[in-house]
């Protein structure tokens, strides 16, 4: 029951959130990313599944034909870099680029980062592993 | 069962802006023509050394929705640590100008996370988070906007006729929250008040459909927002308002 009374709150908080700033419609179908990034923050080690969720993100936009929200990318781009995934990185920093041409100067430093860093990488890209089945190219 | 946890959510004033004015002047941060915003992790007033990175989180959604470019928030951290800006301090000491120059971001947002905490009060346990933000020029670094958040959640406390199994039910309550308090929820609603609310939040930016034709266009004074509008509009969960935190009032 305590668990259900904390959902209970967590929803009235919600809803109380909403009321406030009034029932607009959003611009974007953010699909769980906010949910992401706090849980990634919460367990940083837990990197596999980080990439997995913003997989999903993407994926769900894509299925949905909606634009994939600003930042989005990006944070995949750098989740794949983290892992060690540097080549793959590569495309989605330059998609978020393409998408979102505020993002350009940072999107092309990350391209020279991630170039530089796959460059001393021996191994091509880690398309191994359990999360070697997400990645894709934007 | 707890019938109805009690629930509040306040709307902080705002720096600067504490006179009757609905609609605030938004002159400058219209002629910045900012397109896009970059969010420093937040500094915190808080005990909790989890505040600021968890409240970070939730700042990309709802600024995004205002139709602004949000740098990815996450990656960025990652990036001023690697340069050696570990330390928000720092961060919010360094040069505006410059942080902009590095990112290539129109403006940049400053947090301060004022509460981030829960009170235990016999069978009551109160969460409030309190944020006040700051965006800044990335050319000049002069002030665009300023802003205030809070929110608070109260569990427990009313009906009082429940008998024992609500006493009990409430102590249950109260021992959870006390092991684990969600903040996240409240930090979602005060980044909302903060970035969205009408004549006061964030006007419309270039991905916003109402770019331009919102109320920012408004002169300060004229009143588009009826100060009686900026009540918290739902009475069947909003069942308690809290005056803003002290450090606002004195602003």
């Amino acid at each position: 029951m305590p668990a259900r009374l904390a959902r209970t709150a967590a929803c009235l908080a919600a809803l109380a959130s909403a009321a406030c700033v009034g029932s607009k419609p959003t611009i974007y179908q953010w699909n769980g990313y906010e949910q992401a990034i706090y849980e990634h923050e919460k367990a940083p080690q837990d990197r596999e599944a980080y990439v997995a969720s913003l997989w999903t993100v993407i994926q769900t936009c894509r299925q949905n034909g909606t634009r994939i929200p600003p930042g989005v990318q990006a944070e995949y781009g750098y989740a794949l870099y983290e892992e060690g995934r540097a080549a793959e990185s590569v495309p989605w920093f330059e998609a978020e680029a393409r998408e979102w041409p505020e993002s350009r100067l940072l999107m092309q430093k990350m391209v020279r980062n991630a170039q530089l860093r796959g460059a001393m990488q021996p191994a091509g890209p880690g398309t191994t592993g359990p999360a070697g089945a997400v990645g894709g190219k934007p | 069962m707890i019938r109805r946890p009690l629930l509040a959510a306040g709307l902080a004033a705002l720096a600067g802006c504490a006179g009757p004015k609905p609609v605030r002047d938004y002159t400058k941060l219209q002629s910045a023509q900012v397109r896009s915003i970059l969010v420093v992790p937040p500094v915190s007033k808080a005990v909790d050394v989890n505040a600021p990175i968890w409240f970070l989180t939730a700042i990309p959604v709802p600024l995004a929705e205002r139709g602004y470019y949000v740098f990815p928030v996450t990656l960025v951290k990652r990036v001023l640590e690697d340069d050696g800006l570990a330390d928000a301090g720092m961060v919010h000491a360094a040069d505006p100008a410059r942080l902009a120059s590095i990112f290539g971001a129109d403006a940049v947002l400053y947090v301060t996370i004022e509460r981030w905490d829960a009170q235990y009060i016999l069978l009551d346990t109160t969460v409030t988070v309190a944020a006040t933000y700051v965006l800044r020029d990335g050319r000049t670094g002069e002030a665009l906007w300023r802003g205030g958040g809070y929110a608070m959640k109260n569990s427990g406390g009313g009906g009082g006729n429940g008998g024992l199994a609500q006493l009990v039910a409430q102590m249950v309550v109260s021992a959870v929250m006390k092991a684990a308090p969600d903040y996240m929820p409240l930090a979602r609603t005060a980044n909302a008040i903060a970035f969205q609310y009408p004549g006061m939040g964030f006007p419309a930016g270039p991905y916003h459909p109402q770019h331009g034709h919102d109320w920012a266009g408004v002169p300060p004074g004229v009143a588009s927002v009826p100060a009686e509008k900026w009540e918290p509009a739902s009475a069947t969960t909003v069942v308690k308002r809290e005056p803003p935190p002290e450090h606002e009032q004195q602003r």
